[in-house]
């Protein structure tokens, strides 16, 4: 199968209903599939092989979503670059993951123009990509969550199950309207295929302050949020007084939902915000829409069809998660491992210590992956880390997110130097010239050592309570 | 009270230091947007204004005005810092 379908069956039942609004532009599902079957005929005039890898790198916008579609109506794989990426990390993606070409706002060398400020560039990969008889859609670039394994696949089949899964407990039909502020780079499978799957209207906020961001709430009437506590926080703040009663549903994403923000969201606008557990590998993994603020610090209960268990609890109930259901990842792409080798008797486990109610809400304890999330940015440490150290003053590094209570957390760099009087100006103009501008460090601490694991001698990670 | 030039000086130094490109001459008239100012610069902002002061500006204070210059910028902060 092929994700257009998805799009184009709400096409014919909503042909004339608004798909996604971009400032003053309102694109029908008519329209969008319109403009992606004209994109599609350009990138087929580029003869690139079924399976290829390309790199979509390029802002939120009605284009990110057509070129979307339309590489996956000429069965490419799309790989999202955020675009505040340097060139740098742009040449590692590309490597990593094989990419035949790249599509973004900048032109090099003989590079064609396919859509309005986006160029296509043929990369030269040293080989062609396996992507072992998967009809791969989707790689999501993870530099180093597991250090060794880069990208997580997902074949058009697992994201159609994901979404049929997530939609279970989000409910979202064709009365939606979505006001969207997260980047799609980041986020776009369980969220915007979703919608347009559904008949939605998704509506692109441009601006992240709190005046016009309701001002769209209101002027399209809204009906469900998906945001990072970063952003309920800052509407919170708005004292204006504008309400928002067209607003059923507010999920918070992309990191723990601190309880000031649950409480004074709540205060504010008299909504309760709904938790969800996202998992790169697994999808919608959980939703508290069953008591989002008396268990403001649970992600609820399972999702659609997801199952989890609690593996080897202790005394306190207290173990390692592991989730089963539709739409689990395909495989990890740089090395190749599929998703059999991966999962134990059908289950994926997590990493993430948790616990289980007698309500059966989900806690999570702390993370053993230290993602880091940005106001809605994903941020990986070892990849910051092994930018680091490879400055001539830079011994060792550990990389960690430092909670924040308006922005979720704030990525900070602990620096062991040689000589320990070395600048961290440099360090820090190190990491602006090669990394992108959200993953540079906001503070930097020297300290003489890291803390390190007894057994093994491994750097200690951070690991944030959620 | 904190002076508006004393937050000046530090805004330009900050701006130097982890927001503009070490080509980019910033003064108090440099126009913010059109060197290359943007949410996350705003955000960083934030961060280093609360390092300092201890006090989170709403980033909803910050409108199109205040990121007319250097100048302008430092004249919010101001006066949002002192009236906490």
């Amino acid at each position: 199968m092929n994700l257009n379908e998805l799009l184009e069956n709400a096409a014919i039942r909503f042909a004339a209903k608004p798909a996604v609004i971009e400032e003053e532009t309102v694109i029908t599902y008519g329209r969008l599939r319109d403009q992606i079957e004209a994109t599609t005929t350009k990138l087929a005039a580029l003869s690139l092989p079924p399976g290829c890898r390309v790199g979509l790198c390029h802002p939120n916008s009605v284009a990110y979503v057509v070129l979307t579609f339309a590489l996956w109506r000429i069965n490419a794989v799309v790989v999202p670059i955020p675009v505040e990426c340097t060139e740098e990390e742009i040449t590692e993606i590309a490597t990593a993951i094989q990419l035949e070409a790249v599509l973004s706002p900048k032109a090099r060398g003989q590079s064609i123009e396919v859509s309005s400020a986006c160029f296509f560039t043929r990369l030269a990969p040293l080989s062609s990509p396996d992507n072992h008889g998967l009809n791969l859609a989707f790689v999501r670039f993870t530099s180093g969550t597991t250090s060794a394994r880069k990208g997580v696949a997902l074949s058009h089949e697992t994201i159609r199950d994901r979404v049929l899964s997530a939609n279970k407990a989000f409910g979202i039909g064709p009365d939606d309207t979505v006001i969207w502020c997260l980047p799609m780079a980041h986020h776009f499978l369980i969220t915007i295929v979703l919608y347009l799957s559904v008949g939605a209207t998704v509506v692109l906020a441009r601006h992240v302050a709190a005046k016009p961001f309701l001002e769209a709430i209101n002027r399209w009437k809204g009906t469900v949020l998906y945001a990072a506590p970063f952003h309920y926080a800052m509407l919170a703040r708005d004292n204006s007084g504008t309400s928002i009663p067209s607003v059923r549903l507010a999920v918070s994403t992309t990191c723990a939902l601190p309880q000031d923000t649950s409480e004074d969201f709540h205060k504010r606008f008299g909504i309760s915000l709904a938790q969800a557990l996202g998992v790169i590998e697994l999808g919608l993994v959980a939703l508290n829409t069953g008591d989002p603020r008396g268990r403001w610090n649970s992600v609820g209960k399972p999702a659609g069809d997801m199952q989890w268990q609690i593996v080897n609890p202790d005394e306190a109930g207290h173990g390692e998660l592991a989730v089963a259901g539709p739409g689990i990842f395909d495989a990890y792409v740089a090395p190749w491992v599929s998703r059999n080798q991966v999962l134990r008797n059908g289950w994926f486990f997590t990493g993430d210590i948790a616990r289980v109610d007698a309500e059966g809400f989900l806690f999570l304890l702390s993370r053993k992956t230290a993602v880091i999330n940005l106001a809605g940015r994903k941020v990986f440490p070892e990849e910051i880390e092994a930018v680091i150290n490879r400055h001539p003053s830079v011994r060792e590094s550990r990389v960690y997110g430092k909670p924040h209570s308006h922005l979720g957390e704030v990525v900070v760099a602990e620096l062991v130097l040689e000589p320990p009087d070395a600048p961290v100006d440099s360090i820090r103009q190190f990491c602006r010239e090669h990394l992108a501008s959200y993953k540079v460090p906001m503070h930097y601490n020297v300290v003489a050592a890291l803390p390190r694991t007894p057994v093994t001698g491994k750097i200690r990670r951070a690991a944030p309570v959620a | 009270m904190i002076q508006a030039q004393e937050i000046e000086t530090k805004l330009l130094d900050f701006l130097k230091r982890e927001v503009f490109a070490p080509d980019v001459a910033v003064t108090p008239e440099t126009d913010l947007v059109a060197s290359g100012f943007d949410s996350m610069s705003l955000v960083r902002m934030l961060v280093f204004i609360e390092t300092d002061y201890g006090f989170w500006i709403p980033e909803s204070e910050i409108t199109g005005d205040a990121l007319k210059d250097v100048r302008s910028l430092a004249a919010t902060i101001t006066r949002l810092l002192n009236a906490r």
